[in-house]
């Protein structure tokens, strides 16, 4: 029995070995050899993410970030806020009942690169959005132990004396459309300008951002500050929209009952 | 160093190094107003130093010695001590890192010092600064003794090191800057990015016209190792880090994929950095320095063939068990799985071949710290790769994955395997190298042996249980039906292991310190010794026929 | 080297090359490698089979299995409901009071509200659930909305000034921020209300004091400051302070207002789970020592 199955492995491997024989003298036989035995994998995996339709949902209320929430993102990025939080809700009962419906590939499609993280030393945000407060989103970034005790989450309290940079932002804006994210002419022109707006409810830029990005979209001071435009208006910003640029996953998956 | 270098060569490192200090100007013009510019002055200094060194010997006497009877080991004695700093600075980083899990508020009061800031320094510090530093400074003096053959030129591999060496310091200071993509082991921006492109082509090429120059008909197993590292390394980090900067005077860039597309590039690359760098590079390693230490052949070199075609094959196929259960569709997943298990054999043919090229030689383990380092370093490569395919099917990662179990995982692999042979090969190379009749003090590699061991131990226990733990409590159901526990729960639970792990990581470094030490004092107070034969030789060896199976 | 040679201490041949002293063995792969190829190629054919894998362009293999992991959690959040159907319900059915008399329920609701409560409440009101700064305790007798079961219900489905579209709205105005009150009457007033939950203070202060808050707080606090629940405007005359009761916090409350954010749980929670939670309170209210 073993010895039948045995025989086309050994047969594989007896002229695997022979050409194995003659290619290690020659260095670039060698090297042909890896890169073929190594490519083949990635292409069968990674080049049918593109082709196949159903990868990524279709959805037509699926917004971008706004200026101010992307250069949250950036921040989120800038101080490896991944490294602790995964936003990726698997498809599982116990994550599904503790975070939410779980996250589908359409929630991340405008997520370059995308956030879903290895590793929870902090619990799940991918639907952390409208969870708590702007200001309890404050206070925990500038000191997460007094309001959870036991937290083992840095202190990011310079965010709210750093003032946020925006003239940067058309540009990231840009790269982001070269990317595939449909940012229109408009946004990217307005960019620095939407940021400050989103982020002074009063002030006179806030309609454009409500024009250019939906009226649904959250415009507040989110730091407390309605005089300065810092890094924790832009995190906060951030942490709030994180779930919600869509409904569809509310939508279609119907809430644990208990 | 520099007296070996012709005149023709010392001018040449000239224009490499002026050319570097005049990059790392224009970056810190163009990048004044972003953190760009910070970097702009570190490759400003770091090629400036250099420049100023080969210039003050610009003009020194050309040198004597004849090429043709050495081989060229200046680049690997300098990687080898910059292997040996970064291991010192790096794990240094990771106790630190343990240590502000257990106690947060072991930091300073600066942006610069967060968990989210040091971790990828510990990380891309160990595997690129150590790992990368000591799998460099090997190849060169695996590949020119394999091919007893030297080096083509002395200005590249130079270039290799140091430039790879820039990067890394790029990538680490960065970090702390606050220049991160966010790609896991791909974090460096994309300067860095590109510039590690060019030094890989050197090496790569540095490489090849070695093994062209060779003098054994053969290619050694080792070299086919050194080689899919390089090659494949260069693939993955070519695709994974596609991007487009933000402004070409500015750190940012963003990903060329998104989502669901990027998170499959980032775990192809992910696991292959696993893979090429952390394994097939240290195979390369294990393979020329186990068998020369117990001084027995190769176990079976058929074993060997299946092992290495197994390895660059199936490893490919794997990064998705990082995505089981997320939006990645399933079928990506399933073949994560089966691939993983199927790799399981070559990897483990691999760990079994060293294993058994040590019968015979088991006195000699028994004796010598420096095998007993790469002895261990087998198992716990053999421990890791069972415990990774055990991991990658789909029920047991619901449970590890996220928590702590996978960075047991990962420092069984990391410390158990990586560092373990990495220190046993040091050991082994270091008289060698500087011409010595042995390392300073045998005591000292005995007691690093053993506080390498426990702090792996210690370490690796603490995060399985911690892992298990955690993973076990966050799907734990009252008799209700619903969960048991919140999250902040686990916290607490967590917290002893946390401390614990701080201990073991704490032995290790310890360990690395006493090996740095170690190495220097060989260097500088151990006498002179020549080694019989250690230089080109033409081969006698006879062309058989295709072996036969026995 | 030759062909010829041959390991002493194994008998093996040698594959004839040599490479700075390293020689190898042309042992045969052993035969337990080869068996667990076949295991583990066996495994993953099966598993090929059974299961998505293989892409095809545009679609891939779906599996004789028919299986997804979407369906699967479906499934299984399906059948948890299903078993916890005959409690849930009882919770969901049931006034208040029975529940919290029962004891077999009761333990349901307290060890399920104990992950609830800590994932999703905590984080503000506190694992004992008696607030912070800032943050209202839940288990004194003080209720901004109410204390019974169905306000409680209705707060948390909208909250208080959240972003629901039904949110309940409680302004503390600006008084000082917004001009209007000076800095004086702002103190003075401070004074008036530590003097309803005791504190000591001149006559004269209480009295200036007292008539500020009739013209401008009365309207909200009630005449008497012990609050009114329609408008979520606490009572003052308790001991009990959201954001402190001493002069400091209690000015900074006058001069910038307070909007206290409480987030809506409708689209986090279900129904059954929040009323878990209002009993959960409820009892924790009882238990709490006044
Ligand atoms: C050292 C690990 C660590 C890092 C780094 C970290 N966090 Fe946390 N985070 C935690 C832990 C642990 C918790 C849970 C305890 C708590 O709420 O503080 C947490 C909780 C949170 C929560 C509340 C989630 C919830 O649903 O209760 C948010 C929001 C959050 N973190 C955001 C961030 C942001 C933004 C960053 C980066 C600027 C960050 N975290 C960096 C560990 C970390
Ligand atoms: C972002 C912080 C936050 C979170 C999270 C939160 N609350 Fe609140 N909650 C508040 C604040 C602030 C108030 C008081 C609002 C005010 O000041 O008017 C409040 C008020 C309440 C009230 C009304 C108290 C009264 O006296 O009428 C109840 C009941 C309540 N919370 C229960 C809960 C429960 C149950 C949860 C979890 C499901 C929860 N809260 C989560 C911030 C929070
Ligand atoms: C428009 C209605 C309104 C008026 C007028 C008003 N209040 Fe309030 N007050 C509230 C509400 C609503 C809250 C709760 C706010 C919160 O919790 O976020 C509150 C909270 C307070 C608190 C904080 C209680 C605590 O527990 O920390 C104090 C003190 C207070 N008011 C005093 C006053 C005084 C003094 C005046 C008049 C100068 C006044 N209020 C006028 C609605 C009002
Ligand atoms: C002194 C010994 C070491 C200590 C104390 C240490 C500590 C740590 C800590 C605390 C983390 C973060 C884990 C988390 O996020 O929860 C980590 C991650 C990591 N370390 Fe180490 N480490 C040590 C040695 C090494 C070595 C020698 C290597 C590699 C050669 C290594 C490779 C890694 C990698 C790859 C990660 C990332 C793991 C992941 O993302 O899952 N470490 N280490
Ligand atoms: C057969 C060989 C191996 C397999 C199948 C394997 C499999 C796995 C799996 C399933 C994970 C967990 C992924 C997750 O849940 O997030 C993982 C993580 C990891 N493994 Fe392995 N592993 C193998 C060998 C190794 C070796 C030898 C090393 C190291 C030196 C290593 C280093 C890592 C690292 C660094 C991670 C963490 C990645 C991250 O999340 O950042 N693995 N591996
Ligand atoms: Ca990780
Ligand atoms: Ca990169
Ligand atoms: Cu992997």
């Amino acid at each position: 029995m073993l010895k039948t199955l045995l025989k086309p492995f050994a047969r594989v491997f007896e002229f695997q070995a022979k050409t194995h024989y003659k290619m290690e003298r020659h260095s670039m036989a060698l090297t042909a050899g890896i890169i073929l035995a190594a490519g083949v994998g990635g292409f069968v995996e990674i080049a049918p993410l593109f082709t196949i339709d159903d990868t990524v949902e279709d959805v037509a209320d699926m917004r971008v970030y706004t200026p101010l929430e992307q250069a949250g993102r950036d921040i989120y990025i800038r101080e490896g806020c991944y490294a602790c939080h995964s936003q990726m809700i698997r498809t599982l009962r116990d994550e599904v009942e503790r975070y939410g419906p779980y996250s589908l590939a359409v929630e991340s499609k405008y997520d370059h690169p995308m956030l879903w993280g290895s590793k929870r030393t902090g619990p799940d945000l991918a639907r952390v959005g409208d969870k708590y407060s702007d200001d309890w989103q404050v206070r925990h970034l500038i000191n997460p132990r007094d309001l959870v005790p036991q937290s083992v989450m840095p202190q990011y309290a310079f965010l709210l004396e750093t003032p946020l940079r925006t003239d940067d932002l058309p540009g990231r804006l840009d790269a982001l459309r070269m990317v595939g994210v449909p940012y229109t002419d408009d946004m990217i022109a307005n960019a620095a300008n939407d940021a400050l707006g989103q982020a002074r409810p009063d002030g006179d830029r806030a309609s454009g951002v409500l024009d250019r990005y939906g009226e649904a979209t959250a415009v507040r001071a989110f730091d407390g500050q309605n005089d300065r435009l810092t890094e924790m208006d832009a995190l906060v910003a951030y942490l709030q929209i994180l779930g919600n640029l869509t409904d569809v996953a509310q939508n279609t998956q119907p809430m644990a009952e208990e | 160093m520099m007296s070996n270098l012709t005149s023709t060569e010392r001018a040449r490192a000239m224009l490499i190094t002026g050319a570097g200090v005049l990059i790392g100007l224009t970056m810190a013009a163009v990048g004044r107003n972003d953190p760009m510019g910070a970097h702009g002055w570190i490759v400003l200094l770091f090629c400036g130093v250099l420049f100023f060194i080969v210039g003050q010997k610009l003009y020194d006497a050309e040198p004597v010695e004849d090429r043709s009877v050495s081989y060229y080991d200046d680049p690997t004695k300098i990687g080898i001590l910059l292997a040996l700093f970064w291991a010192v600075v790096a794990m240094g980083m990771g106790v630190w890192v343990a240590s502000q899990l257990a106690w947060p508020d072991l930091r300073f009061d600066a942006a610069w010092s967060s968990f989210g800031r040091i971790r990828p320094v510990h990380t891309s510090g160990v595997i690129f600064g150590f790992g990368g530093n000591a799998l460099i400074a090997t190849s060169f003096h695996i590949m020119q003794r394999t091919s007893r053959a030297r080096m083509p030129d002395q200005v590249s591999p130079w270039f290799v090191l140091l430039g790879f060496n820039l990067f890394c310091v790029v990538a680490a200071s960065g970090y702390l800057i606050g220049i991160t993509q966010s790609k896991e082991y791909a974090e460096p921006e994309w300067y860095a990015d590109l510039w590690l492109v060019i030094v890989w082509v050197v090496y790569f090429v540095l490489y090849i016209r070695t093994l062209a120059r060779r003098n054994e008909p053969h290619i050694y197993v080792a070299n086919w190792y050194y080689l899919s590292f390089i090659l494949v390394v260069a693939i993955l980090h070519v695709v994974n880090n596609l991007a487009i900067p933000a402004s070409f005077s500015g750190a940012k860039s963003y990903s060329a994929f998104s989502g669901v597309q990027d998170a499959m590039v980032q775990w192809w690359y992910g696991h292959n950095a696993v893979a090429f760098f952390l394994t097939t590079g240290f195979l390369g390693m294990l393979y020329y320095f186990l068998p020369k230490r117990a001084g027995r052949p190769i176990y079976s070199y058929r074993l060997s063939i299946l092992s290495f075609w197994g390895i660059v094959f199936f490893y490919i196929w794997v990064g998705s068990h990082h995505l089981h259960y997320t939006a990645l569709p399933q079928w990506v997943q399933t073949l994560g799985v089966t691939f993983s298990v199927m790799l399981l054999v070559p990897s483990w043919a691999s760990a079994g071949n060293a294993l058994m090229t040590l019968n015979g030689a088991w006195h000699k383990v028994r004796d010598d710290a420096t095998l007993r380092f790469m002895m261990v370093a087998a198992v716990f490569y053999g421990l890791s790769t069972f415990e990774g395919s055990f991991m990658a099917i789909r029920p047991v990662n619901a449970l590890s994955h996220y928590t702590d179990w996978t960075v047991g995982h990962v420092h069984s692999g990391a410390m158990g395997w990586v560092a373990m042979i990495t220190f046993g090969s040091i050991y082994a190379l270091t008289p060698v190298l500087w011409r010595r009749e042995t390392m300073y003090s045998w005591k000292a590699v005995e007691w690093h042996f053993w506080l390498a061991l426990s702090g792996t131990v210690i370490y690796v226990f603490a995060m399985w249980n911690s892992g298990i733990t955690q993973g076990l409590m966050w799907r734990t159901y009252t008799e209700s039906g619903t969960l048991r526990f919140s999250f902040v729960d686990t916290l607490i639970a967590m917290h002893p292991y946390y401390i614990a792990r701080a201990f073991g990581g704490l032995l290790f470094f310890t360990g690395a310190c006493i090996c740095f030490w170690n190495v220097v004092m060989t260097i500088r107070r151990v006498p002179h010794h020549t080694p019989a034969i250690d230089y080109p030789t033409t081969s006698e060896a006879m062309e058989p026929a295709v072996p036969a199976a026995e | 080297m030759s062909v010829k040679d041959r390991d002493p201490l194994t008998g093996h041949q040698t594959t004839g090359h040599e490479w700075d002293g390293i020689t190898e063995l042309n042992t045969r792969v052993p035969r337990i490698v080869w068996f667990f190829i076949i295991v583990t190629h066996l495994f993953a054919l099966l598993m090929w089979i059974l299961l998505p894998t293989w892409p095809l362009v545009t679609t891939y293999t779906k599996g004789l299995l028919g299986f997804d992991q979407r369906d699967v959690v479906k499934q299984d959040i399906e059948l948890a409901n299903m078993t916890r159907a005959d409690w849930a319900d009882r919770i969901a059915a049931h006034p208040t009071a029975d529940i919290l008399k029962d004891p077999e329920l009761m333990a349901r609701v307290t060890g399920t509200a104990h992950q609830i409560f800590g994932d999703n409440c905590a984080g503000c009101h506190g694992t004992d659930a008696a607030g912070g700064p800032g943050f209202p305790s839940l288990i004194d007798t003080a209720w901004l909305w109410g204390g019974d079961t169905d306000t409680i219900m209705e707060t948390l489905r909208v909250g208080i000034n959240s972003t629901h579209l039904d949110t309940r709205y409680a302004q503390m105005l600006a008084f000082g921020r917004d001009g209007i009150l000076p800095r004086d009457d702002i103190r003075l007033v401070v004074d008036y209300v530590q003097s309803l939950s005791g504190a000591a203070a001149p006559a004269d202060r209480i009295a200036a004091g007292g008539e500020i808050f009739a013209n401008n707080c009365a309207a909200c606090h009630g005449e008497n400051g012990d609050g009114n629940t329609d408008l979520g405007a606490p009572n003052l005359t308790d001991a009990f302070w959201i954001y402190g009761g001493d002069d400091k916090a209690m000015y900074e409350t006058i001069w910038s207002g307070r909007q206290g954010w409480m987030p809506s749980w409708e689209d986090r929670l279900s129904l059954t789970e929040r009323k878990i939670l209002a009993v959960y309170l409820q009892h924790l209210g009882q238990a709490a020592p006044k």
